[in-house]
Parts: C-alpha cells; sequence; structure tokens
C-alpha cells in the first residue's frame, strides 16, 4: 500500500507537468496580446514594446516556459497581470466558493440519489421505480442556464425563501447547489439502481438470505457495500468536475469561484492567472482521484495495490 | 443603496484604471482638476481657478481646505506626483500616451500647478479629469488603491462579489444623503432583473437585455428612462479589401441598413439612428454630416454602378459575399444576423463569425476582417477622430484599423488639435464629419441611450451621457 501511494504521488509530477505544458503552449497559441487590454488604445507601439519585455513576452516561447517552471519550482505562480495581487492571493480568495459549492452539491446529489436509487432497485417495475427513472430523466435533460433561473423564480422570487445569487450563507448555498445537484443526483440515480439490481441476484446475496440474515443486513452488508464500487468511481468523477468549477451556474448565480475566475482570465489573456487555475484543478483532479483509490480498498478489501 | 454592475472592477487606482466600471467608481472616490458635467462641458472641480498662460501653457489655483480619507491635506505636491507617476514608465501606466503631448508639471507655490505641453494640444483638457492621489501613495501600483478625496472612501472589495463604498462625512462640497454604496457584481443580465424584482438591487445602468424593460415595466415598480448616451455604433471596414475600397459600395451598405426597424424591433428604442461619431450632445457635432436612410433601390443602383451586379437579379445568387466579425454576446449576434437578412434584400451576403471578446478584439487590431461591429465609448473631445482616421494612426500607433486614407481629413486633424479657439475648431470637425459621411470608412449604426433602471424612493439622480454615475453623490433615499 505505501509503495502504491508512493507511486500515486509520484505520477503526480507527470500529469501535473503535462497539463500545464498544453495549458502554456495553448494559451500563447490563441489570438489577443494581453498587453494591448493592459495599455489601452492610446498606448505607442514603444510603451507596448517596453511593457511585453518587462513582462518577459519579448522572450522565444521557450524560454518563457523555462522560466515559469523555474518560478513555479520556487512556489512562484506569479503576479496577475490585472488585478495587483499574486495569483496565489487571488486563486485562494476564490478557492474557498468553489469548495463550498462542489461539497454542497455533492451533498445534495448523495441526499437525493441514495434512497432514489434504492427504491427504485427494491420496487423494480412499479411507481416508484417510473418516478425514480422519470427523475434521472429530467435530471439529465434540463441544463443548468434553465434550472438556474427557474429555481431563482420559484424560490427567491415566487416564495421568497432564499436570496437570488451570490455567496453569503446557508441560504445563499441553497439554490446554486441544487441546480448543480439535480444533473448528478440523476446519473447517481440510475448507477445506483442497476449496481443494486445486479447485486440483488447475486449468488452471494442469496446465500446470505439462506444463512437466514435478517433483509436489512442482507443489504446493507452485502448488496449496497457491493453496488457501491461503481457508485464510488462516479462520485468522485464528478466531484472533479465541480472543482473544476462550473462556470454556468457561477455566472448565473454570481458566485465568486475558480470556473468564473479562469474564463475571464482567458478572455483578458491574463496568462499567470490562467496558468495558476489549470494548476489548482489538475492537482484537484489528481488528489480526488488518488482518495477515490483508497476508498475502492475500503469499500471492497479485495482490491489490493500490491505489497 | 446597492448597484448592480456585470463585471467586477478590474483595477481601483485611478492612474491605472481603464474598465469602464473602475472609471465610474473611481469618480466617486476620487477627485480630479475638473469634471465633466451632465452635457460634458469641464468645469472645475480640485481647481478653484484655471486658465491658459498661452497656447500650451495651464496654470491651475488647487481650492484650500481639501482632505484626503486618510486625513492627509491636498496640495498641489500631490497633483504633482499624480501626473508624474503616470508619466515614469517603469509604473506601466495604460494612461501615459495620453500624457504625451505634457512636457512637465510644475509647482509655483503650494496651491499651485502650472502645466506646459510640448505643442499646443486643444484635446489636453480632458487629461485634467484624471483622478488625485497623496503624494505619499506607491508610484508602482499596489493591492489597495491609494486614498482619494472624493465623496465616498472605499471600505471594502471582496474579490469578484462587491465593492463597499462609504460616505465621506467630511467632504468637502457637502456630505451625500446616502450612508454608501454597495457595488454588486452580478454577471447574468437576467439575473440582475431578478435582483431587482426581488429588491436586492436598487439601481442599474445600461447591460440590460431590451427585451426585459417590457417585463421590468410591467412586473416591478421600477423607474425606467432612457437617456442619450455618446456610445456610438458602427460598422467597420477594411479599405484594402477590393471590394469595400470603392466609396460607392460602402455607401450602398450604408443605405441597405435600416436602423429605424432595428432599433425599434431589436433593440426597443434604447438607441438613435447616428450620422456621426460624435453624439448630438457634443459640442463639435455636425448635423449637417450626410445621412444615408434606409433605401434598398438607391443601395442596388449605388452597387450596379460600382461593378458589382446581381448575377441573377432578384434569384439567390449574391453580388459579392463578405465576412462580418462581431463577438458571442447574444445581443450582437441577433443584430448581425439582422443585418444579414438586410443586406441580403440588396445582393450582399454576410457571413457572420462571432468570437469570444479576446480573438474578436485581436482580429480587430490586427486589421483581420472585412466588416465588424463595434462601439466608442466615452467619446469627449473630437480630437478622437485622429486616433481613428488620419492615415499615420493606422496599428500599431492608433486605430485607423480599416486603413483609411484622405490628405484632406489628415490636414484638417492636424489643424483641430493645433487650434485652441472652440469656435474655429469646431468649424474644422464639421467639415470632418462632413468628409467622412460622404467616404464613409465607418457605416454609423447608432447611438445607444443611457438605459437608468432604479427604484422609485431613490430621487436626484441625473443620468451622464457618458454613464458617468457621480450624480449618486446627489441621490437621496425616500420612503413612500
Amino acid at each position: 500500500m505505501k509503495r502504491y501511494l508512493h507511486q500515486r504521488l509520484l505520477l503526480l509530477l507527470p500529469t501535473l507537468f503535462g497539463a500545464l505544458t498544453l495549458v502554456f503552449v495553448l494559451v500563447h497559441l490563441i489570438p489577443g496580446d494581453p498587453v494591448e487590454v493592459m495599455l489601452g488604445e492610446t498606448a505607442t507601439a514603444a510603451d507596448k514594446e517596453e511593457l511585453r519585455r518587462s513582462l518577459g513576452f519579448d522572450q522565444p516561447l521557450s524560454r518563457q516556459y523555462g522560466s515559469f517552471f523555474i518560478k513555479l519550482a520556487a512556489g512562484d505562480l506569479g503576479h496577475s497581470l490585472y488585478e495587483q495581487a499574486s495569483v496565489a492571493e487571488i486563486i485562494s480568495a476564490r478557492l474557498p466558493a468553489t469548495l463550498e459549492l462542489a461539497l454542497g452539491a455533492m451533498i445534495t446529489a448523495i441526499l437525493i440519489s441514495f434512497p432514489l436509487g434504492a427504491l427504485a432497485a427494491v420496487r423494480r417495475g412499479r411507481w416508484a421505480d417510473r418516478l425514480a427513472l422519470l427523475f434521472s430523466l429530467l435530471g439529465l435533460s434540463l441544463p443548468n442556464f434553465w434550472l438556474g433561473p427557474l429555481l431563482m423564480v420559484v424560490f427567491a422570487i415566487q416564495l421568497g425563501w432564499t436570496p437570488v445569487s451570490g455567496r453569503g450563507g446557508m441560504s445563499h448555498l441553497l439554490l446554486p447547489a441544487l441546480t448543480l445537484a439535480l444533473g448528478m443526483a440523476a446519473i447517481l440515480t440510475r448507477i445506483l439502481r442497476v449496481s443494486l439490481l445486479q447485486a440483488m441476484h447475486e449468488d452471494y446475496v442469496r446465500t446470505a438470505r439462506a444463512k437466514g440474515l435478517s433483509e436489512r443486513r442482507v443489504w446493507l452488508k452485502h448488496t449496497l457495500r457491493n453496488a457501491m464500487l461503481s457508485v464510488v468511481s462516479i462520485v468522485s468523477l464528478q466531484f472533479g468536475n465541480l472543482l473544476a468549477g462550473s462556470l454556468i451556474t457561477e455566472t448565473i448565480f454570481s458566485w465568486p469561484g475558480i470556473g468564473r475566475l479562469t474564463v475571464q482570465a482567458i478572455q483578458t489573456r491574463d496568462y499567470p492567472l490562467v496558468q495558476g487555475c489549470v494548476l489548482v484543478i489538475a492537482i484537484s483532479y489528481v488528489l480526488v482521484n488518488f482518495f477515490t483509490d483508497l476508498l475502492y480498498r475500503m469499500v471492497d478489501p479485495r482490491i489490493s495495490y500490491g505489497k | 443603496m446597492v448597484v448592480g454592475i456585470e463585471s467586477y472592477p478590474l483595477q481601483l487606482d485611478p492612474r491605472y484604471a481603464t474598465d469602464a466600471n473602475s472609471v465610474r467608481l473611481d469618480n466617486l472616490i476620487y477627485n480630479s482638476l475638473l469634471r465633466a458635467d451632465e452635457r460634458s462641458q469641464l468645469r472645475p472641480e480640485l481647481a478653484e481657478t484655471w486658465r491658459m498662460v498661452d497656447d500650451r501653457t495651464y496654470l491651475f489655483d488647487i481650492r484650500k481646505g481639501i482632505k484626503f480619507h486618510n486625513g492627509q491635506p491636498l496640495t498641489a505636491a500631490d497633483v504633482k506626483f499624480s501626473y508624474e507617476s503616470i508619466l515614469d514608465p517603469n509604473n506601466h501606466s495604460p494612461k501615459r500616451g495620453l500624457l504625451r503631448p505634457l512636457h512637465s508639471v510644475e509647482q509655483t507655490n503650494t496651491f499651485q500647478l502650472r502645466f506646459r505641453l510640448t505643442v499646443p494640444h486643444a484635446p489636453f483638457v480632458e487629461q485634467f479629469t484624471l483622478g488625485v492621489v497623496p503624494a505619499s501613495s506607491t508610484g508602482a501600483l499596489s493591492s489597495q488603491p491609494p486614498p482619494g478625496s472624493g465623496p465616498f472612501i472605499l471600505q471594502a472589495k471582496e474579490s469578484g462579489e462587491k465593492i463597499t463604498l462609504k460616505v465621506n462625512p467630511d467632504y468637502w462640497e457637502g456630505k451625500s444623503s446616502l450612508d454608501g454604496l454597495v457595488f454588486k457584481t452580478v454577471p447574468d443580465a437576467m439575473v440582475r432583473v431578478l435582483e431587482f424584482k426581488k429588491g436586492s438591487i436598487d439601481f442599474m445602468q445600461n447591460d440590460l437585455e431590451p427585451d426585459v424593460l417590457p417585463w421590468l415595466k410591467s412586473n416591478t415598480d421600477a423607474d425606467i428612462d432612457a437617456y442619450q448616451g455618446t456610445t456610438f455604433q458602427y460598422i467597420g471596414m477594411n479599405l484594402t479589401h477590393p471590394i469595400l475600397k470603392h466609396a460607392k459600395v460602402r455607401q450602398a451598405l450604408a443605405q441597405a441598413i435600416d436602423r429605424d426597424r432595428l432599433i425599434r424591433h431589436v433593440l426597443k428604442d434604447t438607441a438613435t439612428a447616428a450620422n456621426s461619431l460624435l453624439s448630438p450632445l457634443n459640442w463639435a457635432y455636425a448635423a449637417s454630416a450626410r445621412r444615408w436612410p434606409y433605401d434598398p433601390e438607391h443601395a442596388k443602383q449605388l452597387l450596379d454602378e460600382a461593378g458589382f451586379r446581381d448575377p441573377d437579379g432578384d434569384g439567390p445568387l449574391a453580388r459579392f459575399r463578405l465576412s462580418f466579425k462581431t463577438t458571442n454576446i447574444d445581443l450582437r449576434r441577433r443584430i448581425a444576423e439582422a443585418l444579414k437578412e438586410q443586406l441580403q434584400q440588396v445582393g450582399i451576403e454576410l457571413e457572420i463569425r462571432s468570437y469570444e471578446w479576446g480573438t474578436f478584439y485581436s482580429d480587430v487590431k490586427k486589421g483581420n476582417f472585412h466588416l465588424y461591429s463595434l462601439a466608442w465609448v466615452g467619446v469627449m473631445d473630437p480630437d478622437i477622430f485622429f486616433q481613428i482616421f488620419h492615415s499615420n494612426s493606422a496599428p500599431p500607433d492608433g486605430d485607423n484599423r480599416g486603413r483609411y486614407s484622405n490628405p484632406e481629413v489628415d490636414r484638417l486633424l492636424e489643424q483641430g488639435r493645433m487650434t485652441n479657439e472652440t469656435a474655429a475648431r469646431k468649424l474644422i470637425y464639421k467639415r470632418v464629419q462632413e468628409i467622412l459621411a460622404e467616404d464613409l470608412p465607418y457605416v454609423p449604426l447608432w447611438w445607444w441611450k443611457n438605459v437608468i433602471v432604479k427604484k422609485p424612493s431613490i430621487r436626484g439622480f441625473s443620468a451622464y451621457p457618458d454613464g458617468d454615475l457621480i450624480s449618486l453623490k446627489e441621490v437621496s433615499l425616500r420612503s413612500h
């Protein structure tokens, strides 16, 4: 297990290196010049050249690439070209908002999908099952840019229960978390239903029943636990996506998270900030995958990661 | 009072601020020597008096007794520092280019300053509206903007979310009756409208989809008013293009567009058809500049005369095909679709290409376009024509992106900036506008109106043509 952990941590480095290289090349290839945006309409060609030189943008791309990694190795993500703060400061100001929304959405999705998926499996072919499948169809079909405003109109305007947008306490989190959660809950409900149905017909479940175990014990110890593997992979994949920030939901709900920040940085060609955001997103994915592997082992002790 | 804005202000230090929301907030936090009033006329603000000593020297007497928000008195030394820190090449201020004609700023006594220019340059007076910061500020940018001396004090910045200003109780012009202002960033226009309906936003200006205005009228108690603005929307053209280099083709384009119908149906009357870059609110506006009213038959005739006959009359084949670049904002795309449909009627086929802002702007800057549509915002001095249409202003040294060249216009524009007398300048720019209206390096579309949506309890707000929010300092809230 220890060896496995070391291997995974070592794998982190080439993964991040690859992601950052790709982003470095892409942001420099897309049209648009940050210097033009920074200096405005009235700057002379000489002023622009001077700023380009002081930012190091006059250097060949290979040298810019090298110095970016040298600074990164020293823990320096650089400074935003527009906001007068370091990239690390800007990202750390936005990261809690993204984490809050991701956790809120994840928990909501689990709270909706677990009972619904289990109910659908147990009552297969009956109205509860059909209702769960209908919910999952709707959840998958409704886009966030439509669902978000709909929830706002109903809960914030008509019923007056929540604020419309922005970040604050729990009441602010409710609608954006629900918007993100419904799509996820739809997928999870389906996966859980199918996994449970498969597990319910396995020999070991029949054996457990034959041994005279209580139905509750059969469910919790044998059926649910065996159905969890596929659910854990989907949950972690979705959680990784959430940590990358959800542009549409963050924009609709004026949520100051990483998704909006990344897009704003791309639009203004704020190279250091784009690279910083991508680094954080890549690290989130790698960490989520890492913890998922650990979770697999907890769910299914038969899984071995070598000695 | 909560003001809903579309994008978070990027930079509040007035020496560096360029985006519209930063500039508008700065005007509430900082004072300047002069300030444009609601008719775009420059009035003294920090200046007690000011005069031109000769055609390149300005003398300012600063008001006494004004203090910065940190309690320091404001003197001529602070004004001098503010300008010199912009001029310092190490600070990379985006406003340095604007101060290019400035030779020196001399402090003659504690409250007097002399600005010397290298050459006579009439439009320089606009630069006396730059915000003044204390001489104790750092020259370079820092994460905390320096204190100002304006009616409101910066209280808190919450990155990406909101900026809170509190009232300056010792403001030299008198304390505002508001306790403070919150500028709340709500990127989605529809959500801003819902926030208004809910009561969590009290005031909005522009950046609303025209379609939501009727809904706001019937579903909220909003006071909605549209005031004539100065923002000028146009179609820019590449004059080096083999088709667009013909003036008759450009004139045909101008006559094939039914501006009134577009304004009525797509923009819901939030604009006025334009004939010049300068709006009628500008002192130099020339009403005599030729208008090109909608006349598709004449447009077809002009195209025939230019040698671009319709190959199959009213059939599906076009006379020629041009690309039209625009941003991927929904309203811009709808305008582009409407233009495409109108130009099709005279046999011109438009291929619409919509891009995200960075790519679009990069293409426009490089001259990589046939046709594109953009707007000029905050136009005050007619010298802007030099930056846009003088033949020496081709990128990277200016914004003559379509490569327009007319020696008479060049001569007039050079003369215009060297002339200090307003009446003489007015005549010069009248001629410039008349020539441009014939040559049509731009097809004028419309001047946008400033749409103000506010709670009825907000009293005393005056709209400014450039969208400035300075009159928020005079606003009061009345319960009803």
